[in-house]
Parts: C-alpha cells; sequence; structure tokens
C-alpha cells in the first residue's frame, strides 16, 4: 500500500498538466484579477478584493489538482487495462480507492500554498500565523467531496470524455461558484445554485476564515452532503467498472 | 521441445511452495451467460498443483470468462471455483495468484523499475528484484518508462508484473498474441523456467501448437463446454486436422475415403477436401492412385474446422 501510493504521488508531480493548470494558472489568474480590479474595492465578506481573490484561487488551484489526480487518470487506467490488472494483485479495493483519494488531496496542497505565497509577496496579505492554519487546513479538508466527485467520474466516463467533461466542471464549478466574481453581482437564482455547490463552500469557509469569523453551517452542510453523495457514487462505480475494460 | 516438459509427478512443488498436493484450481459446473449469449455451459476444470496445463479453443470458446472467473473478476452463475481450496478473490487478496490478462495495460507515467518494485510490494513473498529481472530478461528496460515500449517489451514487462509476487498459480490469457516468433519462443523458455520452480501454470491460446510446446495437458473448451481433456500428443492427434484440397477431374469419389490417412472427405461441387493427419502419405497415394485431380492445395491444422467436427460429433 505504501509502495503504491508512493508511486501515485510520484506520477501526479510529473504531471505536466497539474503542473501548469493546478499551479500555474490560479498564480497568474491571482496576478491578472487583482492588477485588473481596483486593490481597495471590497468584495465578499467585506474583505478587501486581495484576500478574497486569494481564497478564491486556493478553492480553484486545489480543485483542478483533485480533479486532475483523479477523474482523466482514473478513466485512463481503465482504458488501457491498468485497472484491471491491478484488480489482480492483492491490493484492496479499499487501497485502491484509497490511494487515489489520498494523492489528490496531497496533490491539492502545493497549489493552495503557492497560491498563497504568490499572495503574500504580492499583496502583502497579513493574517496572523492561527488565522492561516485555519484558513489552509479547513480549505484543505474542504477539498475532499471535489476528490470524491474526480473518482466517481474516474470509474463512470470513458477515456475520451473523461478529460473534456472534468475541464468543463472545473469551468462551471469556478464560475458558478462565484471564484471569477462575487456572488452579488449574479441574479438571485444563480446565487441560489451558488450557494450548493462544493466550490462554492470551499470558498466560503476561506473567506469566513480570512475575515475573522468562524461560522458557516451551511457551507459545512453543503459539503457534507457533496461528500456523501460523490462517495457514494464513487464506491458504487469503482465496484461496477474497474475491472472492466472502458466500452 | 520435449526435453524441457516435465510430468505433473516430476514437477514436485519447490522449496517455496506451501501447498504441495493441494488443487490449484477446482472448478465445478461454471455456467455464466453475458445477456442471451452463453459464454459458459457447466465447465468442469482440473488444475493439480505444478501442472502446467493449456486452455485451448477458438475464440468465443469461453476462455477468457474461465479466466476470468477463477481470478474474481467475474462472478459465475452457476457452479463454483476454487483456487487453493479458497475462493478466487481470497486467493488473489493472500497473494497466490499472478496473472498476464489480455490487453492489461502498464501503470502510465513510470519507469518499469518502479512499477515493478511496486507491484512486488504488494505481494507477501515476491521474487528478489534481481530474481525478477534474470527471469523475465529485463536489465535494458528497467529505466524505461512504462508507457513507452514495443509490444514485445510492454510484454516482457506484463510477464514480469506477473510473477513478481512470486505466485503459485501464473494464469496467462492468449498471452503470445502481440509477438513474433522469436519472441514467442523466448517468452515460453522464460515460462518454463517460471513452472520450473514448481509453479502451476494456467494459459489460454488459439494456437494447438503452443499448447502442445508449452503445457503437460491440454484442455480443450468450445461453446463453453469441456470438449476434450488429455496430455498434448493425444489431443493433437484428435485436433491435428491437416487438410488436402483439389478439384476432381475423373475417377469415382468413393476412392477418396480409402486413401490412408483420411479420415473426412468434403466436397464442394468437383473441388475436394481431405482431412487427414499425415498429408505426406496421403499426398503420395494420390499421387499414384487411378484418380484424375489439377489445383492441389495442402493446407495446416485448422482448429475451427476440428472444433465443430467435434461438437457435431459429440451432440
Amino acid at each position: 500500500m505504501t509502495g503504491f501510493l508512493t508511486l501515485e504521488m510520484r506520477r501526479c508531480v510529473r504531471d505536466v498538466r497539474y503542473l501548469v493548470i493546478a499551479v500555474a494558472m490560479p498564480i497568474g489568474l491571482y496576478l491578472l484579477f487583482t492588477g485588473l480590479f481596483s486593490a481597495h474595492g471590497q468584495r465578499a465578506q467585506g474583505l478587501p478584493q486581495p484576500t478574497e481573490l486569494m481564497v478564491a484561487m486556493i478553492a480553484y488551484g486545489a480543485m483542478w489538482a483533485v480533479f486532475s489526480a483523479t477523474g482523466p487518470r482514473i478513466a485512463q487506467e481503465r482504458a488501457i487495462g491498468w485497472a484491471r490488472q491491478l484488480r489482480v494483485t492483492p491490493l484492496t479495493p479499499a487501497s485502491a480507492l484509497s490511494g487515489k483519494l489520498i494523492t489528490a488531496l496531497a496533490a491539492a496542497l502545493p497549489a493552495m500554498l503557492l497560491v498563497a505565497l504568490t499572495a503574500v509577496i504580492s499583496h502583502h496579505i497579513r493574517l496572523g500565523p492561527a488565522q492561516w492554519l485555519a484558513l489552509l487546513a479547513t480549505m484543505w479538508a474542504a477539498v475532499l467531496p471535489l476528490a470524491l466527485l474526480g473518482l466517481a467520474i474516474g470509474y463512470l466516463a470513458g477515456d475520451d470524455i473523461a478529460f473534456p467533461l472534468t475541464m468543463a466542471l472545473y469551468f462551471a464549478l469556478g464560475a458558478l461558484g462565484g471564484l471569477w466574481m462575487p456572488l452579488s453581482v449574479m441574479p438571485h437564482p444563480m446565487q441560489d445554485i451558488a450557494r450548493i455547490l462544493p466550490s462554492n463552500s470551499l470558498a466560503e469557509l476561506g473567506w469566513q476564515i480570512a475575515g475573522g469569523q468562524a461560522s458557516a453551517p451551511t457551507a459545512v452542510l453543503v459539503l457534507a452532503a457533496w461528500t456523501a453523495g460523490s462517495g457514494l457514487v464513487a464506491i458504487l462505480a469503482y465496484r461496477r467498472r474497474a475491472i472492466r475494460p472502458a466500452s | 521441445m520435449t526435453s524441457a516438459k516435465t510430468t505433473p509427478a516430476a514437477a514436485a512443488p519447490g522449496p517455496g511452495s506451501a501447498h504441495a498436493g493441494q488443487a490449484a484450481v477446482q472448478a465445478a459446473g461454471l455456467a455464466k451467460s453475458y445477456g442471451s449469449t452463453v459464454a459458459l455451459a457447466g465447465l468442469d476444470l482440473h488444475v493439480a498443483a505444478g501442472e502446467t496445463v493449456a486452455l485451448l479453443g477458438p475464440n468465443g470458446a469461453g476462455k477468457s470468462t474461465t479466466i476470468g472467473l477463477l481470478l474474481g473478476l467475474l462472478n459465475a452463475d452457476r457452479g463454483q471455483v476454487r483456487v487453493y481450496g479458497r475462493p478466487p478473490s481470497q486467493a488473489v487478496a493472500d497473494g497466490l495468484i499472478g496473472a498476464m490478462l489480455q490487453d492489461a495495460g502498464l501503470m502510465p507515467g513510470v519507469r518499469v523499475g518502479e512499477l515493478l518494485t511496486m507491484v512486488r510490494g504488494l505481494y507477501p513473498r515476491p521474487l528478489p528484484l534481481d530474481d525478477l529481472v534474470s527471469l523475465a530478461d529485463l536489465e535494458s528496460l528497467l529505466r524505461r518508462p512504462a508507457g513507452r515500449l514495443s509490444g514485445g517489451q510492454a510484454q516482457r514487462v506484463r510477464f514480469a508484473a506477473a510473477i513478481a509476487g512470486d505466485p503459485q498459480l501464473l494464469v496467462l490469457d492468449e498471452p503470445t498474441a502481440a509477438m513474433d516468433v522469436q519472441a514467442r519462443r523466448n517468452f515460453w523458455a522464460q515460462i518454463r523456467r517460471f513452472a520450473g520452480r514448481g509453479r502451476t501454470v494456467l494459459f489460454a491460446t488459439h494456437y494447438l501448437q503452443e499448447a502442445d510446446d508449452a503445457a503437460d495437458r491440454v484442455v480443450v473448451i468450445a461453446g463453453g463446454r469441456k470438449i476434450a481433456d488429455g496430455p498434448p500428443a493425444a489431443i493433437k492427434a484428435r485436433f491435428g486436422d491437416r487438410q488436402v484440397r483439389f478439384t476432381l477431374e475423373a475417377g469415382p469419389p468413393a476412392l477418396l475415403a480409402t486413401l490412408p490417412g483420411v479420415h473426412a472427405v468434403d466436397h464442394d461441387q468437383a473441388r475436394v477436401t481431405l482431412h487427414c493427419a499425415d498429408t505426406d502419405a496421403t499426398v503420395s497415394s494420390l499421387v499414384s492412385s487411378t484418380l484424375r485431380w489439377s489445383g492441389l492445395e495442402v493446407g495446416g491444422p485448422d482448429l475451427e474446422t476440428s472444433f465443430l467436427r467435434l461438437l457435431g460429433e459429440q451432440s
């Protein structure tokens, strides 16, 4: 199991798609957006804009990290028959699934930290040590439902559509979840939709902590529901599809 | 070829074998359908520990389904299969089985050496890496990316992955399908070296010659049933049907069946096909007979035809 996990992580680090999109893109967008809009404007939670955008881009980067480590990768492994080959080794299904999950969560961490570092350097974001720790730890934990969603896609979608599907979901959850622009500028029905998306809830937790508050029961509830739902689908899909080649 | 063969009795389990005398595979009445397509219709299969057994049959005979069932990848509709006395998934989890599946790929994005080290780590008593490298002839491949190998190289790595855990039972589903003649010869030499360590090998093939060369025993399946089971020589005599074809210009057709070695005659108008075991004897007697003929062709063993004939005889 440890060998499987370390090798999975090593693969992930070597993946160029991961490096470019998960790390470079949120950093680039952060610098772009903070440059485009007035740095003194206020957005969600009454946070200064550079702080608000930092949290949004941490969420954005973490989201792609867990998606890219799961969906397209697993679909490819199923298509080429590696998933089947792994099934006839003593690696248990639980270990295989948790190995993928842990790798995905680990992949999110560098993306999150580098966005935060960029924000600190470029816009001198100042939070207390405890606040930083709470922010990053909470957001890291809150990526779990998105990682499970990626697993579910990997075991459900064919190799040909897994990558575009993951990409589309990444953009949709980013835009509709209020990571690109604040919810307050969206029409009301869209705001309601945003509030039940895991991407918005992930960022909402971060905004609350960055703003010095620590209570977002709705966001926690939404994330818990997505965790349960995605986890269930992922497990069912794994049991049904892992052994068969994608067809 | 025959010198390298071992009889089941001679292949006493090696020092590493903890399962001497036990059946490696014991299957009874296995049945499996996909929708309305019957893949297996009540298959019995017994493989003793230490044996090398070929599962021979035409495409669609049920070979891959049988293998899927005994690896725990599929569940049978009826019947039972035990591998070393336990359910297949348990035997897999216990590291008793290694398998080379048809069209199974390798982990992308890693080197061959990394991949094999990881797979070894999944088994309780893996082969030492040096042994693995020499058994599968991998010295030159260890640092290569697993996703960028030629067909033959990938096959060697897949073989290495299958034996990395030093399994008691090695299962191979049409392992030589992508290989040229030389690669095939090397591959079977590797399998014999592995089997020589007292391990059990079960492989599926649709080549009679391959079954004859590599196996101690051949189990022939067709239409989801076992239609023959015996030593390779006996199976070859029964299924190694060759054909002599020609156009009969003149002469009594009744004479054809009396030519030496001929056991069946087919007519397609004047075009005649003789099914025979020894085509040399048949052709030379044809030449010296009073028959007039043209357009002579001699064909090799045709398993499909043999299977169909045998299935016809049985029903």
